[in-house]
C-alpha cells in the first residue's frame, strides 16, 4: 500500500541541552554531561503564572513545547493531541504517595490530580481550549513511537494537523532505584520533552517527511525486523545516510550516532531523536534518509524512517 | 463486515468470569462491600475482586511473585476473551490494554518500607510502569508485535477498544485483544478521598442524594477480528464495534463541564460514526460514577443529544464500583451481554431524580425489549471523554 506523505511542520524540545527555540542545534551538539541540568525557558511566556506554580516539571515542559510548536506551525488548533510517556508524572506520583503514607486527615488533592499519565495531554487541551481527539500512550520505551503511529493514523483518517509528543521527567529517587536494580544506563538519567506538529500537507514550513513507523514488542530478531522494514520501504541499509540509535548501531548505514549520548536516558528519548533528525534534514542537503532505531529496551524495537522534503 | 467482537472476558467484584458477572447483573447482586484483601486503607466500601493475589497466581499458573495485581486481573479476563484461539504466523495479532494505576499496588508496598527504611524490596518496582502490565499479559498469552498501553484515566478502556478497531480498519492488524485492567490501591482510594468524592456509603448513580463513588477493581477484554482473521479462525461474531469517538472537554483537570460539552461531542460523534439514527440506540450504559459532578454533566449531555427521547439507560457502577481504566472495557463486555441476551441492566440504589435534569434510569432488569445497539460512555480526568457504539452482528 502506498501511504500518503506526512510532514513535520514544527518541532520543539526542552532537555538538558540547548534544544529549545534553537533551530540548527544539531550541528554543534556535544555529549550530555553527567552534571547537566534541565535547561528551562522562561515558562511565564507560555503558561499562566497561577497555573505554573502548581505544575510539575513534566507538565511545564510539555505545555511550553506544545504551545511553541503550535506557534511555529502557524496553526490555530491541532485536530488532535497525542502524547507518549513511559513513566508519567513521577514527581506528583511520588509526592502523593508520600503524603498518603505520612499525613493523617485530609490530604491536599493537587498532586493526586496531576499524577495520572494523561495530565500532559489534558493540560495542553485545557491551555489551548482544544476539544479534539486526546490520547495518551504509555508503552515503556516505545511510548513515543505508539503516539506517533496513532498520529499518522489520524492524518490518514482525515485530520490535517496533529500535535504529537512525548515527555518523561527525572526524579532523584530514580538514581537510587537504578543502582539497586543494577540498571546500567548508557548515559546519565535525564528529563526531556519533545513535541511536533505532524501534518497531511506541507504548508511550506516542513523540514522532513515521516516515511514510515513501526513498533514491535517481545522481539528477538532485531536485524531481521530492520531489514524487513527497510525492504518494505524500498531501501537498503546503505541508503540510510544517518542512523540514530539507542542500543546497537544499524549495520550498513552510512553514519551511525548514539542519540542517548547526546540527550541522556529516559523512556521517550526517541522523541528527541526525531527532533534531531528533523533538524539535520533541515540544515544538511546531503542527508536524504534518516532511520531512528530505538532498542533502548532490548525486547522492544521502534523504527522511524524520515526523508528530506522533496523540493 | 467491519470490526467484529468474537470473544469476551471479564473479572470484577461481581464475578471471576462472564457467566458469574451476568448472573449477578440479572440477580441485582452487588459486589461492593468492606475490603477483605487490600488492608490498611480508609475505604469503608469498595468493589474488590474476591480473590487474593496468591489465588490468582495459582489459578493463572503465574510463577513469579513479581507481578502486579493489575496484570493478574488483566490476564484473567484476557485469557477468557482469547479462549482457545491459536497463535498464527499469518494473522497479524496485537494487544492493547488500558490502565491508570499500572503496578501501583506493588509500588506502594515498596514505598512504605522505603519510607520506614525497613529493608524495601526494590524488585517490586519492576512492575510499576503501566506498559509492563501489558507486556506481562502479552508474554503469558504468547502475543508479540503490536503491544500497547493507553492511559487516559477513566476513559482508557473505551479508548483501547477504539484504537483496536481503527488498527483493523486501517489494515495494520487482523485481530487484536483489547481491554483494560486496574487493581485497587491505597493510592487511588486516598486520591479520590482527597477530592472528597469517595462515598463512605454505597454509591447511588443518577440519584439526587448521590455523594460520590466507590472504587472497584477488575478487568475486561474483548477479541476484535476483521474479515481476513474471521476467514482463517472461523470464529462466530457476537457483535460489531460500530461507532466510537474521543473528545476533550477542555474545562477542568478533574471536573466535567456543566454543559457537558466533551461528553456531548463524544456521544454524538460515536453515533454518527456508527451510521445509525438516535432512535436506534436501544440502551445506554452510562458512565454514572455517582459523583455530583459526573452524573449531572452526563445527564445534560444525554439531553443535549437525545432531547426528551433518551433511551433506557443505567450505570452498572453500583454493582462493580468504579474500576477506572478497566471501566470502559468491563462495561463494553456488559454491553455485549445486553445485546446477546436482550437485557437492560438495573441502576441499583436509585430513588430520586436529579433536580434540574430529572432523568430516571432503568431500575429493574429489562427483559422485554430487543437490544440491537448499545451506547457505552466513559469520561475521565483530564477531560478525556469517549463513547462507544456496539451493535448486533448482522
Amino acid at each position: 500500500m502506498n501511504k500518503p506523505a506526512l510532514y513535520l511542520s514544527a518541532s520543539s524540545t526542552i532537555s538538558h541541552q540547548p534544544t529549545f527555540g534553537n533551530p540548527g542545534f544539531s550541528a554543534a551538539l556535544g555529549p550530555v554531561e553527567t552534571s547537566s541540568v534541565l535547561i528551562s525557558p522562561d515558562y511565564k511566556a507560555y503558561i499562566d503564572a497561577g497555573l505554573l506554580r502548581r505544575m510539575s516539571k513534566i507538565l511545564r515542559m510539555s505545555v511550553a513545547c506544545a504551545k511553541d510548536c503550535i506557534a511555529r506551525a502557524g496553526i490555530e488548533q491541532p485536530d488532535a493531541i497525542v502524547v507518549g510517556t513511559g513513566l508519567g508524572c513521577l514527581q506528583d506520583t511520588e509526592k502523593f504517595l508520600n503524603t498518603s503514607l505520612t499525613v493523617e486527615g485530609l490530604l491536599p488533592p493537587t498532586s493526586f490530580i496531576q499524577s495520572t499519565h494523561n495530565t500532559m495531554a489534558g493540560q495542553i487541551s485545557l491551555s489551548i481550549g482544544n476539544h479534539g481527539y486526546n490520547m495518551t500512550h504509555t508503552q515503556n520505551t516505545l511510548s513515543f513511537e505508539h503516539a506517533l503511529f496513532d498520529a499518522s493514523m489520524l492524518l490518514r483518517e482525515g485530520d490535517r494537523h496533529v500535535l504529537v509528543g512525548a515527555a518523561d521527567e527525572h526524579i532523584d529517587m530514580l538514581e537510587d532505584i537504578a543502582a539497586r536494580l543494577e540498571f546500567k544506563a548508557a548515559a546519565p538519567l535525564t528529563s526531556g520533552a519533545s513535541f511536533f506538529v505532524l501534518s497531511s500537507e506541507n504548508g511550506g514550513n516542513a523540514n522532513a517527511e515521516l516515511t514510515d513507523i513501526y513498533t514491535v514488542g517481545g522481539t528477538e530478531n532485531r536485524q531481521e525486523e530492520i531489514d524487513a522494514f527497510l525492504d518494505r520501504n524500498g531501501l537498503q541499509a546503505g541508503d540510510i545516510d544517518l542512523a540514530l540509535y539507542a542500543g546497537a548501531p544499524v549495520q550498513g548505514a552510512v553514519r551511525n550516532l548514539d542519540y542517548l549520548s547526546l540527550i541522556g536516558v529516559y523512556p521517550t528519548a526517541s522523541a528527541f531523536a526525531l527532533h534531531y533528525a528533523v533538524d539535520v534534514l533541515g540544515a544538511n542537503r546531503d542527508v536524504r534518509n534518516v532511520l531512528i532505531c530505538n532498542a533502548l529496551r532490548k525486547s522492544n524495537l521502534g523504527l522511524t524512517l524520515l526523508k528530506a522534503v522533496e523540493a | 463486515m467491519g470490526v467484529c467482537i468474537t470473544g469476551i472476558g471479564v473479572v470484577s467484584a461481581i464475578g471471576m468470569s462472564v457467566e458469574e458477572n451476568l448472573n449477578a447483573l440479572c440477580e441485582g447482586r452487588t459486589g461492593i462491600g468492606p475490603l477483605r484483601y487490600l488492608q490498611g486503607t480508609k475505604a469503608s466500601l469498595a468493589g474488590e475482586v474476591k480473590a487474593s493475589n496468591d489465588d490468582l497466581r495459582k489459578a493463572l499458573n503465574v510463577g513469579t511473585e513479581y507481578v502486579s495485581r493489575t496484570s493478574l486481573l488483566g490476564l484473567q479476563a484476557a485469557r477468557e476473551a482469547w479462549g482457545d484461539n491459536k497463535r498464527s504466523g499469518v494473522i497479524r495479532t496485537g494487544i492493547i490494554s488500558a490502565t491508570s494505576v499500572g503496578g501501583m499496588d506493588r509500588s506502594e508496598v515498596f514505598y512504605k518500607d522505603y519510607l520506614a527504611q525497613n529493608n524495601p524490596d526494590y524488585k517490586l518496582l519492576t512492575t510499576h510502569d503501566s506498559g509492563s502490565t501489558t507486556e506481562r499479559i502479552a508474554k503469558e498469552l504468547g502475543i508479540t508485535g503490536y503491544i500497547n498501553t493507553l492511559s487516559t484515566a477513566c476513559s482508557s478502556g473505551v479508548n483501547a477498544i477504539m484504537l483496536g478497531a481503527r488498527l483493523i480498519l486501517q489494515g495494520t492488524l487482523d485481530r487484536v485483544l483489547v481491554g483494560g485492567s486496574d487493581a485497587l490501591s491505597g493510592f487511588t482510594i486516598d486520591g479520590f478521598r482527597s477530592l472528597m468524592i469517595y462515598d463512605d456509603q454505597w454509591c447511588r448513580p443518577f440519584d439526587e442524594s448521590r455523594a460520590g463513588l466507590n472504587l472497584g477493581e477488575g478487568a475486561g477484554f474483548l477479541l476484535l477480528e476483521g474479515e481476513k482473521s474471521l476467514e482463517l479462525t472461523g470464529n462466530t461474531p457476537i457483535c460489531n464495534v460500530s461507532g466510537w469517538a474521543n473528545a476533550a472537554d477542555a474545562y477542568h483537570q478533574t471536573a466535567s463541564s456543566p454543559d457537558g460539552k466533551g461528553a456531548t461531542l463524544a456521544i454524538e460523534n460515536a453515533i454518527r460514526r456508527a451510521g445509525i439514527g438516535l432512535n436506534q440506540i436501544s440502551y445506554v450504559n452510562a458512565h454514572g460514577t455517582g459523583t455530583k459532578n459526573n452524573d449531572h454533566s452526563e445527564s445534560v449531555a444525554l439531553q443535549n443529544v437525545f432531547g426528551d427521547r433518551i433511551p433506557p439507560f443505567s450505570s452498572t457502577k453500583a454493582f462493580t464500583g468504579h474500576t477506572l481504566a478497566a471501566a470502559g472495557a468491563i462495561e463494553a463486555v456488559f454491553s455485549v451481554l445486553a445485546i446477546q441476551n436482550n437485557l437492560i441492566f438495573p441502576n441499583l440504589n436509585y430513588n430520586m431524580p436529579i433536580v434540574g435534569t430529572g432523568l430516571v434510569p432503568a431500575t429493574q432488569l429489562g427483559t422485554d425489549l430487543e437490544v440491537n445497539a448499545v451506547l457505552s460512555n466513559s469520561f475521565g480526568f483530564g477531560g478525556n471523554n469517549s463513547s462507544l457504539v456496539l451493535t448486533k452482528y448482522e
